[in-house]
């Protein structure tokens, strides 16, 4: 018997070789939310994101960098609409105190740069080069100046792993903020999508969305993006949302990241939300 | 034969950092060459299926690990990759399999299966059609991947292209 074995994986060495890695590999695919697996992930990432940063300094060279006068622009556009949005400041403090609004303005954010990107369809994450030393925890979200990007997901202490609104992976609660409906936002490997919203709801194409209240993942009102399309489906009971993000995802450099202490128990709960 | 572990281990050093860091510039809507991929295929027609196998399940599970993806999903797509290439592994034909027009061919259909597996496993939570799978994560990123084979293929030749 043990000969027929013998001679058998002799034969078929190829084959039965083949059938091991395979069944190595799809269990370690299915290990992947295991603790030990991220502890295995976050040690790799930060090990090589040395070499990513040094090969990173050296494209960056080559990087567009807004210039000065575009800065000047942007900045005189800015002191205008802050003056704009002072008055409306001043006019909504007071609601605000009254209703408890977290101010999401008052969080400190922390500038960081994009060393490593993986390309691939709904696998969206990339390497920013900041990390538990600057005090970074997993589940902070990251944003550039136009709107939300991503959210921590494993932190070294100089690196941090970073879901795109591009990963299959990770649900956002949001807000339409103009009639204040709620939904949970997807990226379906094409679009960022808010799935089965009501057709008895006034949606209208151009409306923006943000991250929701009920998020404690995020802060609210963190601009996601404008509803570009509406999709019905059941009959036409129900609405598939397309969101257009304000942030390009894909040719994303430089970004913040939200230092926003979210509760433990909360969080702990909402991080289910990434699978 | 640690010599022909060890060399392929060392190229993949600067190819991963390239895709990382590199690739992301010269994407196409998300659609990007596979150079680690490019590296196992090639070093399957050198020293055969096995070899290419474990070539391939090795590199894909550090690449898994450094790059931040799921876990297993390179590992497993490489090693099939690795797989499919190992049929056209001849020890007599190593030449013209490395050195000619065919390694674009063998490239082209080991980076079509790598990579749809690949996008099969990523995409296993989303709706995403069988057709777009085929196209956009299988036949468009292995043109592309197949298209950075051609600077090997004159490499390896020394007579250039044949």
């Amino acid at each position: 018997m043990l000969n027929l074995i013998r001679r058998f994986v002799g034969n078929f060495k190829e084959y039965v070789l083949f059938v091991v890695l395979s069944v190595i590999s799809l269990s370690i695919l299915s290990a992947n939310e295991k603790p030990q697996a991220k502890h295995l992930k976050t040690f790799a990432i930060a090990s090589f994101a040395v070499l990513n940063q040094l090969a990173n300094s050296f494209t960056s060279i080559f990087q567009p960098n807004p210039s000065v006068e575009e800065l000047k622009a942007e900045n005189a556009r800015l002191m205008l609409e802050l003056n704009k949005l002072r008055q409306y400041g001043l006019e909504n403090e007071e609601l605000r105190s009254m209703i408890s609004f977290k101010d999401t303005s008052k969080f400190p954010l922390v500038p960081a740069k994009v060393i490593s990107k993986l390309v691939a369809k709904t696998e969206g994450n990339f390497i920013i080069n900041v990390g538990a030393n600057e005090q970074i925890q997993k589940g902070m979200p990251v944003i550039t100046s136009q709107g939300l990007v991503g959210i921590a997901s494993e932190v070294s202490g100089n690196f941090t792993l970073v879901k795109t609104l591009t990963n299959s992976m990770l649900s956002i609660a949001v807000t339409i903020q103009r009639i204040n409906v709620q939904g949970i936002l997807n990226y379906d490997g094409t679009n960022l999508i808010i799935k089965n919203v009501p057709t008895t709801y006034d949606v209208q194409i151009g409306d923006r969305v943000e991250t929701s209240d009920f998020s404690s993942l995020f802060p609210p009102s963190v601009p996601v993006g404008v509803i570009q399309k509406k999709e019905s489906n059941v009959y036409g009971l129900l609405h598939n949302l397309v969101i257009k993000p304000f942030a390009d995802i894909a040719a994303v450099n430089n970004v913040f990241v939200i230092k926003v202490v979210p509760s433990k128990e909360i969080n702990n709960l909402e991080m289910n939300l990434m699978k | 034969m640690l010599n022909n572990y060890l060399k392929p281990v060392l190229y993949f050093i600067p190819l991963a950092v390239i895709q990382l860091v590199l690739v992301p510039l010269i994407s196409i809507d998300n659609v990007a060459p596979n150079f680690i991929l490019i590296l196992v295929v090639y070093y399957t027609l050198r020293n055969g299926q096995i070899f290419g196998m474990l070539l391939g399940f090795g590199l894909g599970f550090i690449f898994d690990l450094i790059s931040g993806g799921l876990l297993g999903a390179f590992m497993f797509s490489f090693t099939i990759s690795a797989f499919v290439t190992g049929f056209f592994y001849n020890e007599n034909k190593f030449d013209t399999n490395l050195a000619s027009y065919f390694f674009l061919v063998i490239l082209f259909v080991s980076s079509f299966v790598c990579l749809f597996i690949f996008g099969s496993i990523s995409n296993s939570s989303t709706n995403i059609g069988f057709l777009f799978l085929i196209v956009e994560e299988g036949i468009l990123p292995a043109i592309y991947t197949t298209l950075f084979g051609i600077p090997l293929v004159v490499f390896s030749s020394k007579k250039g292209l044949q």
